[in-house]
């Protein structure tokens, strides 16, 4: 038993020996990649139609504190009121408010900011109206470049002024 | 030869350049990707759109959303800020917070660090704001208004930062298109 155990102890290690040899020779090992390159692109396109590229973007907008009262000349100061029919009314210093489209708004403002370069915009917007209106004007604004803008509650009087002119 | 052309011969292309590409594309956009939090069906919101390029900032920010009811929502993004401000709020109105939203979460003080946006009442919404603005004093503000929202409740929210000496603020919108 003991001489066969041997014998088989060196037949195994002539095997081995064998094995050796035929692991020195590498055999191009072929693995199959297709399911792995699907998964890739499943999660590829996953990835792709869920991501959202655009952020939303954002308008600054800087208010004076409360304390601070700013003096400004009437000749400079243009105001725009937004009515609660969301209807755009613009004027001068003292003048009569007119009413106004919003796609003139942009002409207007730009043909007012060349006449008078000090031009300081007054926002005055209903609370009935529509937030929108809002950041459409302060769009305005910023693309005829009136930096200088403010916004300030719609009072009593605005509206009774608003309201002669049929608005 | 008719009998030669029917003979197909096993094509092999080389795929390896594609797989790459695919590789890296995947890897570019699992890395860019973020996942926002599911937001509260009440305070999503359609935004109007502008010109402005500015970028909304990545952290440090408060967004105050008024949504086309009027409706008020204060997020945070920092949890910890979260948990501090909010955790006291939700204990308060336990009993009145929507079951649906409530089931979501176990107490009060996980609601209030995982929620992501939390409605609240425009008369809280001062006391809030200071102390966010005493714990995180970089936070910036943001204003996420509905397109269809009235302008009352968003002038009530900037009389608010007037109050509280936050005079630069955000209005997000979306990039218009022309």
């Amino acid at each position: 038993m003991g001489a066969l155990e041997g014998g088989g102890e060196r037949q195994s290690a002539v095997m081995a020996k064998n094995k050796k040899k035929h692991r020195k020779k590498r055999i191009g090992i072929r693995l199959d990649m297709t399911p792995m390159v699907d998964i890739a692109f499943l999660l590829l396109t996953f990835f792709m139609l869920t991501t959202t590229m655009s952020k939303p973007s954002t308008m600054e907008i800087n208010l004076p504190p409360t304390e601070t009262k700013v003096e400004v000349a009437e000749s400079n100061l243009i105001t725009l009121r937004v009515s609660e029919k969301n209807e755009i009314f613009w004027n001068m210093g003292v003048e009569k408010p007119e009413k106004i489209s919003f796609d003139g708004l942009r002409k207007l403002l730009s043909e007012k900011l060349q006449a008078n370069p000090k031009l300081i915009a007054l926002l005055k917007v209903d609370r009935k109206a529509k937030y929108i209106n809002m950041v459409d004007i302060l769009d305005e604004f910023a693309l005829t470049n009136i930096n200088k803008f403010s916004i300030a509650p719609m009072q009593d009087e605005d509206k009774q002024i608003i309201e002669k002119l049929g608005g | 030869m008719p009998k030669n052309k029917k003979q197909r011969v096993g094509l092999r292309m080389d795929m390896t350049p594609m797989v790459d590409i695919g590789f890296l594309l995947l890897t570019f956009f699992m890395l860019t990707t973020q996942f926002r939090p599911p937001e509260i069906p009440e305070a999503q919101v359609i935004l109007p759109t502008s010109h402005s390029d500015i970028k909304q900032p990545e952290s440090d920010v408060m967004i105050i959303t008024v949504n086309k009811d009027g409706g008020v929502f204060l997020s945070l993004d920092s949890q910890k800020l979260r948990e501090a401000l909010l955790t006291k709020k939700i204990e308060e109105n336990w009993d009145k917070i929507d079951p649906k939203i409530k089931s979501q979460y176990s107490d009060p003080a996980t609601m209030a660090k995982l929620v992501p946006s939390f409605p609240v009442q425009i008369s809280d919404l001062s006391d809030l704001l200071m102390q966010a603005r005493i714990r995180n004093p970089k936070l910036r503000t943001i204003i996420k208004g509905d397109r269809e929202a009235d302008y009352g409740p968003v002038m009530d929210i900037m009389d608010i930062l007037q109050k509280v000496n936050i005079t630069r603020f955000n209005l997000l919108t979306d990039l218009e298109m022309q």
